[in-house]
């Protein structure tokens, strides 16, 4: 069947083999059904010769975390995720999964979204909510009732706040506003003018939604100023479909470090976990690193190369058993290294492996506690 | 055939793929080779896993192919017929890692670079480097007696391997080899390596680890021509220096390789040399700069010293992504490999540009210098019709320039279905009828990947039969 | 005599042996009286220094390849005990100093040998790096000619160091020595006293030289110890409690001992290929009756 990828994308592909080990899903399988060599000869197969779309191959593809470790491996410039994109939008509109698409409608509208939310917190702290429910959801173990309203402190930069994260995670605004304001800047949170990036529409297969949701933001905020995201996940979506300037805050950050203030750095050991969104597709890591070093007593590397830690938006729910192996991985690598306490730019691989017992935070709080002593 | 399946998933559970979609993925390597198809893909957890597929296998009167990560370039791991498949790739621990006796113990599926990594903390690693390292799993270096930039100076994997646990053809498990100085008995742990998975499967291999050495000078030379560069590798190795490795890129590669990896490779020489020594920083400082001599004398237009550890990766990274990196060119390519003898470089790179041209063809030459191993690549879009026939013509000639320039079929990459045809032309049918001697000694029955390296005539697989198995027996 | 003319003298019938030097004449078992005893022709074919190959012939002394090499500035791994090129490879023992010249079995590219039935048969080839069909070269190594007779082969050769001193130490722990010398030609150790082989370029024997000098005091001396006439195949964590008089190959696990090291037995299916390879490649028993290395 035709999976309608562009056939020169598709045959970019030399089948050289050099992207397999950079692949979570065969690093924990061993299996190439699950590389990215494996999938797109998969999808040569089902769109050049007619293979049939059985449920192996249905499962090759949706186990796919799409964390485009792939891309920075491979020698010839694949396309990788352009290809799994349009091979997951091609499938879902063929099973039509009307739940999914339903509840990643909701995102849309950061009201419902948030009273949602809400009362999920207060059946969590009924004890309503059963723990291998909650576990598969990927819940964080304490979802806020009640958050504090975001106040615009001026014009120099946009902070992005989006739709999951606003409801569940809005702390982790408030501080990044916090570094961003000692830096001297003035914020305006985004907050229900710009709603959602459409990022997690666009990882289901959903392309239309997604792109009209990105296209909200473009209307809705001013062109002349820059767009800063606290989300790995949120920022590359951003930077590859928006019209507007936007930054990774840590990014942003790390070109601004003399702006800082000079603090007594935490007395902790951090291992950076990198997001994939923010290693692979935006390739702005190294920022993560300039701008947590000064307020830190040590930042440490993991052993894993960057691996992905199994989230992958909402993967970590579709796809649990698979991203508990890749999450293991990660595990192992974070208990080799024994840190105070892993930092992580992007709420999804926090969540994750916060749902796992790792103490997990966003750099953005770890700048904002130094800074307020 | 569910006879088959059923009895492999009495051990193996689910690890055993049936499916077709996924079964046509394993019909290729790296290589443009097809043959059969893969018949049930068994992911295998250990030995006793392996010898079960193999006994089961020949209980149901099928062969067996093992494969590592698939990244060969011969088509060595292509199924021929339909064998049962073993991937190895799960059997990816290191086992014991012994610093004394500078012996590791590890999987057959552990990745080699991997492996280095492994050992990095306490300041060895694995010698041998193929281009392919940071996927290629120490089987498949078994296999394939793989070699790399660093071979030059410290030998192909064969030097490097002490002991190795492996099932044979009829199933028996036994250890080749040993951890003693001058193992008793003869050397089949020596005639292993290299066997392309014809003699058996290891499943647990003891490998010398290196220390690493505490100075390494890397030097990039630009040249004008790539005669000078093939020029200035032959003075190296006469002056008396043996580097650890000695590379040389031709102008189209180096902008190939310049764009993808930003190395700062200079994309208008005619043609670079990358010359690495190591030891201890006395030594390594006067043979660089004795090469940084030889090369002026030959015409070099730079010589520039990696200032730093990353310069050096960087420049290793575009060497080593190479091959990949002609995508941005042609979607195809056709990697050759042959051995010259190092005087000849510069006389059949010029062959190899001519057979080239005389195809229609673009050649780009990137190569092991110092072992006089040259890796031609041919460049093509597949879906240009006859062009394989093209591709193959050029390859053959070449092929045969080489021999006639005194060298030999392959430096790396192996023989596997690519050079088979070729085997006649290096070797008489004498040496043909010995090697096939040896391989029956190991596989009587031909069960282990039957149809690679010996040709039609001397190899005990009916080549013809393997590679006519109809289509969809599988239903 | 020519390598045409060594094939006709083993000829394809009869019981037949290969003479060197006799310096291992006894090795792999006594020698069927009935076999008809032939020399290996001699001489050094081609060397290419530029190649780090040389060309030679079986019968050719070691000690006349290695002047020849020598004349180049070059060397190789093959022991000199006073024997013959074709006899060290029948035998497949390493150099003494082999940490320095690598293995012998690494260094033989490319075995032009006699089959049992009068033929000449070439395995390997002649470049330094060649992965073109089985390695017969490995298998021709230390088969002390049971499985075909050695008349020419391709060896690689090596740069002699620019410097290379002997020293010895009786208060060093040899166990420690490669720990702070990074290539050593060969550590020896008789328990009472340590030698070390250096070389290399002058300024990384000198600052080897340093190093040792952190674990003991270190002389200089004229080469190796007179090693005791039995050669034994250990593990290197085995040569920690050897007893007795003994030198030890520190690193590698060869010692030299006053006693015969008794039979290793080798595993079931090992002794089942090495038969299928012996009736495979000398179908009738008639190369070097009596000898096995089995």
């Amino acid at each position: 069947m035709d999976l309608r990828i562009d056939p020169d994308e598709l045959v970019t592909c030399m089948q050289c083999g050099l992207c397999l080990s950079a692949c979570p899903t065969y690093r924990v399988t061993g299996d190439e059904t699950y590389s990215p060599r494996g999938r797109i000869a998969l999808m040569r197969e089902v769109q050049d010769h007619e293979a049939p779309l059985t449920a192996e191959v249905i499962e090759a593809f949706d186990t796919c975390i799409q964390c485009r470790a792939c891309e920075p491996a491979c020698p010839s410039g694949v396309p990788y995720g352009h290809l799994i994109e349009r091979t997951k939008e091609t499938l879902t509109d063929r099973r039509h999964p009307r739940l999914r698409s339903l509840a990643l409608r909701a995102l849309r509208m950061p009201r419902l979204l948030r009273f949602g939310s809400s009362a999920l917190a207060l059946a969590q702290r009924a004890r309503l909510v059963p723990k291998p429910l909650a576990t598969r959801l990927g819940l964080p173990q304490r979802l806020p009732v009640r958050r504090s309203a975001h106040n615009t402190s001026g014009r120099d930069v946009y902070l992005f706040t989006g739709c999951v994260m606003d409801a569940w995670q809005r702390d982790v605004h408030h501080a990044a506003q916090r570094v961003l304001e000692a830096a001297g800047f003035g914020v305006t949170p985004t907050g229900d003018l710009a709603p959602c990036c459409g990022a997690l529409h666009l990882h289901a297969g959903l392309r239309s939604e997604s792109l009209g949701l990105t296209a909200a933001v473009d209307s809705a905020l001013d062109p002349t100023i820059p767009v800063l995201v606290d989300s790995a996940g949120c920022g590359a979506h951003l930077k590859d479909h928006s019209s507007l300037t936007v930054y990774d805050i840590q990014e942003f950050l790390a070109d601004h470090l003399d702006r800082l203030p000079e603090v007594t750095p935490l007395d902790l050991r951090v291992a950076v976990q990198d997001p994939c969104h923010l290693r692979h597709v935006q390739k702005v890591h190294p920022a993560t690193r300039a701008v947590l070093r000064p307020f830190v007593r040590e930042v440490a590397e993991l052993d894993d190369d960057g691996m992905c830690c199994g989230a992958g938006g909402a993967y970590s729910v579709l796809e649990p058993e698979m991203s508990g192996q890749v999450r293991e991985r990660k595990l192992d690598s974070i208990n080799r290294l024994t840190p105070d306490v892993v930092a992580s730019a992007n709420p999804g691989c926090s969540m994750h492996l916060a749902a796992a017992g790792v103490p997990t935070i966003h750099p953005m709080q770890l700048i904002a506690q130094a800074i307020d002593g | 055939m569910s006879d088959l399946v059923d009895d492999l998933r009495a051990v193996l559970g689910d690890r055993v793929r049936t499916d077709g979609a996924q079964r046509a993925l394993l019909r290729r390597d790296a290589s443009v080779f097809e043959g059969g198809s893969a018949g049930p893909i068994c992911l295998c957890d250990n030995t006793a896993e392996v010898q079960h597929v193999v006994r089961t296998a020949i209980t149901h009167g099928r062969a067996v192919v093992p494969r590592g990560a698939g990244t060969g370039l011969a088509g060595g791991a292509v199924p021929l017929g339909e064998p049962v498949v073993i991937s190895l790739a799960r059997m990816n621990k290191v086992l014991e890692v012994d610093v004394d006796a500078r012996i590791a113990w590890v999987q057959p599926g552990v990745v080699n670079l991997d492996l280095s990594k492994h050992l990095a903390p306490l300041g060895f690693h694995f010698a041998p480097d193929p281009s392919s390292q940071q996927v290629c799993t120490i089987g498949g270096n078994v296999a394939n007696n793989s070699g790399g930039p660093h071979c030059l100076a410290y030998g192909v994997t064969n030097a490097h391997i002490l002991a190795m646990e492996v099932v044979l053809p009829d199933g028996e498990v036994t250890v080749l080899g040993g951890l003693d100085a001058e193992p008793a008995g003869y050397d089949l742990r020596g005639v292993f390596v290299g066997g392309e998975g014809m003699l058996g499967i290891a499943t647990r291999v003891a490998v010398r680890i290196t220390p690493n050495p505490p100075a390494v000078r890397t030097l990039l030379l630009s040249f004008e021509t790539t005669r000078q560069a093939a020029a200035t590798v032959s003075s190296v190795i006469a002056a008396g220096i043996v580097p650890a490795a000695m590379e040389v890129m031709d102008q189209r590669i180096i902008i190939a390789v310049e764009n993808y990896v930003h190395a700062g490779y200079p994309t208008d020489a005619g043609a670079v040399l990358l010359a690495e020594v190591d030891g201890l920083e006395g030594g390594a400082e006067i043979d660089a700069a004795r090469i940084a001599e030889i090369g002026r004398a030959e015409g070099a237009t730079a010589v520039h010293l990696a200032e730093d550890e990353n310069q050096r990766a960087l420049l290793w990274k575009g060497r080593k992504t190479a091959f990949g990196a002609v995508a941005q060119v042609t979607p195809n390519y056709y990697l050759h490999d042959t051995v010259v003898p190092r005087s000849k470089l510069a006389e059949v790179l010029d062959r190899v540009y001519e057979i080239a041209d005389r195809h229609d063809l673009l050649v780009m030459n990137v190569f092991h210098a110092g072992d006089g191993n040259l890796h031609p690549l041919l460049l093509f879009d597949a879906r240009e019709p006859g062009v394989y026939e093209r591709v193959h013509a050029a390859g053959a000639e070449i092929v045969e320039a080489s021999l006639a320039a005194g060298g030999v079929l392959s430096g790396e990459h192996g023989v596997g279905i690519e050079k088979q045809p070729y085997m006649s032309m290096l070797f008489s049918d004498d040496d043909l009828d010995h090697q096939e001697r040896l391989r029956r000694a190991f596989d009587p029955a031909c069960r282990s990947n039957p149809g690679k390296v010996i040709p039609e005539g001397h190899s005990c697989a009916d080549i013809q039969h393997l590679r006519t198995v109809p289509e969809g027996v599988w239903g | 005599m020519s390598l045409d003319a060594f094939v006709d003298e083993i000829g394809d019938t009869g019981p037949v042996s290969v003479a060197g030097a006799r310096t291992r004449w006894d090795l792999g078992g006594t020698l069927d009286p009935s076999a008809r005893i032939v020399t290996a022709p001699t001489g050094v074919v081609e060397y290419l220094p530029d190649e780090m190959t040389v060309t030679v012939l079986a019968g050719t002394p070691v000690h006349e390849l290695s002047q020849v090499l020598a004349e180049r500035g070059q060397r190789c791994a093959l022991p000199d005990r006073g024997g013959t090129v074709g006899g060290a490879i029948a035998v497949g023992e390493n150099h003494l100093e082999v940490l320095g010249r690598g293995t012998l079995r690494a260094s033989v590219l490319q075995v032009r040998y006699v089959s049992a039935e009068g033929r000449l048969v070439k395995g390997g080839g002649p470049t330094v790096k060649n992965v073109s069909g089985f390695d017969i070269p490995r298998l021709m190594t230390g088969a002390i000619g049971t499985l075909g007779m050695i008349g020419e082969v391709i060896l690689r050769t090596n740069p002699i160091p620019a410097t290379s001193i002997w020293v010895e130490s009786s208060d060093a722990d040899p166990f420690t020595v490669a720990d702070v010398v990074l290539r050593p030609g060969v550590i020896l150790s008789n328990s009472a006293t340590t030698r070390v082989l250096v070389e290399g370029h002058a300024p990384d024997v000198a600052s080897a030289m340093e190093a040792l000098r952190k674990l003991g005091t270190w002389n200089e001396c004229d080469g190796p110890f007179d090693c005791p006439p039995h050669r034994w195949s250990l593990e290197p964590a085995d040569l920690r409690s050897l007893e007795g008089v003994h030198v030890a190959s520190i690193g590698v696990g060869t010692a030299w001992r006053e006693v015969e090291q008794p039979r290793r037995n080798l595993p079931g299916p090992v002794v089942e290929i090495s038969r299928r390879l012996k009736s495979n490649f000398d179908p009738t028993g008639r190369l070097n009756p009596g000898r096995s290395v089995i």
